[in-house]
């Protein structure tokens, strides 16, 4: 479980990136949190594994204070928290392998990474999870020869070889086209469901927000202002947390075809 | 073109400083060159002298009759040379790598820092290669050893840079993904760093390793191991059929090298 | 999905990716050991003899500031050198480099040939050159200034060609549909593509032809290299690292003058 209390992160150039932010986010969830750029999503995100400190309260992770882990501690966090990103952060000129048994890396001692040493054991994990996103067949292609969408694939398989507890998702989908972006979303939503993974996701497209998510956190100016199940959001409460009307580009289209 | 209407053009936005800047940079090549030819001293009476003449016919035609039945101690002076490269080299890009971490602003975020690997690096560069040999055979002696020794500091300098800047077009994206999987710094360095660098790395260095065997080819003229001993002492003796003879040699070999080293960087980047 | 369910992946990388990886250390090594052996040069030599290259370098200290007076002539020479073969190489390379550009030399053969004379002239060292001059000309400034040339219009026209050959072909579409003629065509379409890349790279071999022209002295061709041999062979030390240092300072100089120059160019 995740608990947000009364947390607040002011950058050093002045910007308020979060301010004051109470909320909890249960076990298994699949939470998609909306809101336009600059809006403080990727603030939110990013402070759960501490890719940014905040600056104020605290965050709770199974009822510990991430907020004063420094150093192995820290590491030994992240490992339990995957991360995907908008351009999928693939060393694009390392093996598919390569990139996914570097999710082992903050289980492997520093040595044994440098000299590629890893177990049977976790090189079948990682070879099992490129089979659950359907790309083992490009085990030891470059990844600079994949498409976008494999290379996103990649990435989540990278995630799941840290045997995670939470999966972060920094807009996994802005970089896809449409029938790409919906299928990324369903191994995410799938992952999800069959081993009840966290998962949090930054998304702007409102309608594939309302399609995977069971829980909907609107945010703006770094401040939380929606927060309730998908069931119960329509386009009248993406106008409110957008503070304008709905455009055709906050939508991603595609959703009618089953990819 | 209507003659009684005014126009008036838009004055050019040109300030009168860049017109001063650049009558001053006029007077300044000018006088550069003025000086230059004033001041340097050729004496065409020798130079254009019957002598010359002579000259001419005496050398050139020895020139391009090689001394074919030297072939063996050249060829063996050659390897010697291109192992001086290789090894100079070899040590060259391995002492660079530090270097040019310390230089490169995105990874040791200390301006101060940077500039001293900057400065390390600008200073060597700024040594021929010769001289480099001329203290190094002064400190350990007339032999090859001090000719590895000029080629690696000499390519240090170069390569520090070149690597440096790789090392700054790099993605860093791909460090904060490691960074939130749990990675430490050193994991980071060889999971996300040196895959993207390592293929330019070896690349730069096969490409220095080039100008190193042309480097290498002169460091004997100051007794730094090499061919280049034997083109003293042929230039002594006035023997041009050897000069020739070891010209074609270098030529050959460079050339071969350059053909090898430029098929060898196609395949690796 | 079942259809690998017995393969287990070995490794990071394919079997074969390994193997090459294997056989070229093998290779840069063994080839290290070798080349170490025939040089007798291993890194470990460089520590021992640390002492030594101490020891000397205390023989170059201090410097002899009162050498300082001699040195300026030749190190004047040495610039008066590399400007002037500077400037007569950028003159001669390019109508030469005309001819060794593909888009402008139709003509095969003669692009072939211009490139053939082009890699050969690259593969000698410049001092090299600077000794046959020597021999031709007798010992002076006129050989050094003639050995820098031809050096020097090998780096040039290799380099102005390239720029050349990359040059956009439309605007001299654009310039000759409005009725203008060739020698218009030129100075409106292509010149201004090249002309910044073409000064550049000659400050760029002028600060090379420094260099050069340092070392040229050694055997005899002028500038400041002839102090130093001569001073070394008299092992006069300190002498010879008021040179190095003064050689160093006015190298660092010229090249962050042209750096700055190169710089406002591009």
């Amino acid at each position: 479980m995740i608990e947000f209390q009364n947390v607040s992160l002011v950058y050093p150039n002045g910007t308020q990136g979060l301010k004051d932010i109470n909320i909890k986010i249960n076990q298994g969830e699949f939470v998609v949190i909306v809101g336009l750029s600059g809006a403080g999503k990727s603030t939110f995100i990013r402070s759960i594994n501490r890719l940014v400190t905040p600056t104020d309260g605290a965050l709770l992770v199974d009822s510990n204070d991430i907020l004063r882990l420094k150093g192995k501690e820290l590491r030994k966090l992240r490992t339990k928290i995957g991360m995907i990103f908008q351009n999928y952060n693939l060393v694009r000129r390392s093996t598919v392998m390569k990139n996914v048994i570097s999710g082992r890396l903050g289980y492997t001692g520093t040595w044994k990474s440098i000299f590629n040493i890893f177990s049977k054991e976790e090189q079948l994990l990682a070879y099992e999870n490129l089979k659950r996103v359907n790309i083992e067949e490009k085990l030891y292609n470059r990844a600079d020869e994949l498409s976008g969408g494999q290379q996103q694939r990649v990435s989540i398989a990278r995630v799941l070889t840290q045997q995670p507890k939470l999966i972060l998702a920094d807009e996994p989908v802005a970089s896809l086209d449409p029938p790409t972006s919906h299928q990324v979303m369903q191994y995410l939503k799938q992952i999800n469901q069959e081993d009840h993974i966290t998962t949090i996701v930054n998304l702007h497209f409102i309608d594939m927000a309302i399609e995977y998510a069971d829980r909907i956190i609107g945010m703006r100016a770094g401040e939380i202002v929606f927060d309730g199940p998908a069931s119960e959001v329509t386009e009248k409460t993406f106008e409110e947390i957008y503070g304008r009307s709905i455009r055709e580009e906050d939508k991603r289209g595609g959703g009618e075809i089953d990819g | 073109m209507a003659k009684n209407v005014e126009i008036t053009l838009p004055t050019k936005p040109r300030s009168k400083w860049t017109l001063i800047k650049r009558i001053i940079t006029l007077i300044i090549i000018v006088w550069i060159y003025i000086w230059t030819i004033s001041s340097v001293t050729i004496k065409w009476d020798v130079i254009f002298s019957s002598r010359t003449m002579e000259n001419f016919d005496r050398i050139i035609p020895r020139f391009f009759q090689p001394a074919w039945q030297e072939t063996s101690s050249i060829f063996g002076k050659m390897f010697e040379t291109i192992f001086i490269a290789y090894t100079g080299s070899l040590a060259a890009a391995v002492l660079a790598v530090p270097l040019a971490f310390l230089c490169a602003t995105n990874i040791v975020r200390n301006k101060f820092l940077n500039n001293i690997g900057m400065w390390i690096l600008g200073a060597v560069r700024a040594f021929p290669e010769i001289i480099l040999a001329i203290i190094f055979v002064a400190a350990v002696g007339p032999n090859a050893f001090a000719g590895v020794l000029a080629i690696a500091i000499g390519s240090t300098g170069m390569l520090g840079k070149l690597y440096a800047e790789v090392i700054e077009s790099i993605d860093m994206d791909i460090m904060e993904a490691l960074e939130a999987s749990g990675a430490n710094k050193l994991q980071i360095l060889f999971y996300g760093i040196l895959p993207q660098v390592l293929p330019e790395f070896l690349s730069y260095a096969i490409y220095r390793f080039e100008i190193d065997v042309r480097a290498s080819s002169v460091l004997g003229i100051v007794g730094a191991g090499g061919i280049g001993t034997l083109i003293t002492f042929a230039y002594m003796n006035r023997n041009w059929e050897e000069v020739g003879m070891i010209l074609l040699v270098i030529i050959i070999t460079v050339t071969i090298i350059d053909q090898i080293s430029g098929f060898i960087r196609k395949r690796l980047v | 999905m079942d259809k690998k369910a017995s393969f287990i992946p070995r490794g990071l990388y394919p079997l074969r990716t390994k193997r090459i990886f294997t056989i070229s250390a093998v290779v840069v090594i063994g080839f290290y050991l070798l080349s170490s052996i025939i040089t007798e040069s291993f890194i470990i030599d460089f520590f021992i003899k640390i002492p030594n290259i101490f020891g000397l370098i205390g023989d170059f200290f201090p410097p002899d500031w009162g050498y300082v007076e001699q040195i300026w002539p030749k190190l004047f020479e040495t610039i008066h050198m590399a400007i002037i073969a500077t400037t007569l190489a950028v003159l001669i390379s390019i109508p030469f480099s005309l001819l060794a550009a593909r888009n402008v030399m139709t003509n095969s053969i003669i692009y072939q040939f211009m490139r053939f004379i082009l890699n050969i002239i690259r593969t000698i060292p410049d001092i090299i050159l600077a000794v046959v001059f020597v021999g031709l000309f007798g010992i002076g400034a006129f050989s050094g200034i003639i050995a820098l040339i031809i050096f020097a219009v090998g780096i040039l026209v290799k380099l102005m060609s390239e720029i050349i050959e990359a040059i956009d072909m439309n605007p001299t579409e654009a310039i000759r549909s409005t009725g203008g003629n060739a020698l218009q065509t030129i100075s409106y379409a292509i010149v201004p593509q090249i002309l910044p890349q073409f000064i550049s790279f000659s400050l760029y071999v002028f600060e090379i032809n420094i260099r050069a022209s340092v070392v040229l002295g050694l055997v005899g061709a002028g500038g400041v290299g002839q102090l130093i041999n001569k001073e070394i062979n008299f092992m006069n030390y300190p002498a010879v690292s008021t040179i190095v240092i003064i050689i160093f300072v006015v190298v660092v100089i010229i090249d962050f003058i042209s750096a700055k120059l190169r710089e406002g160019l591009l």
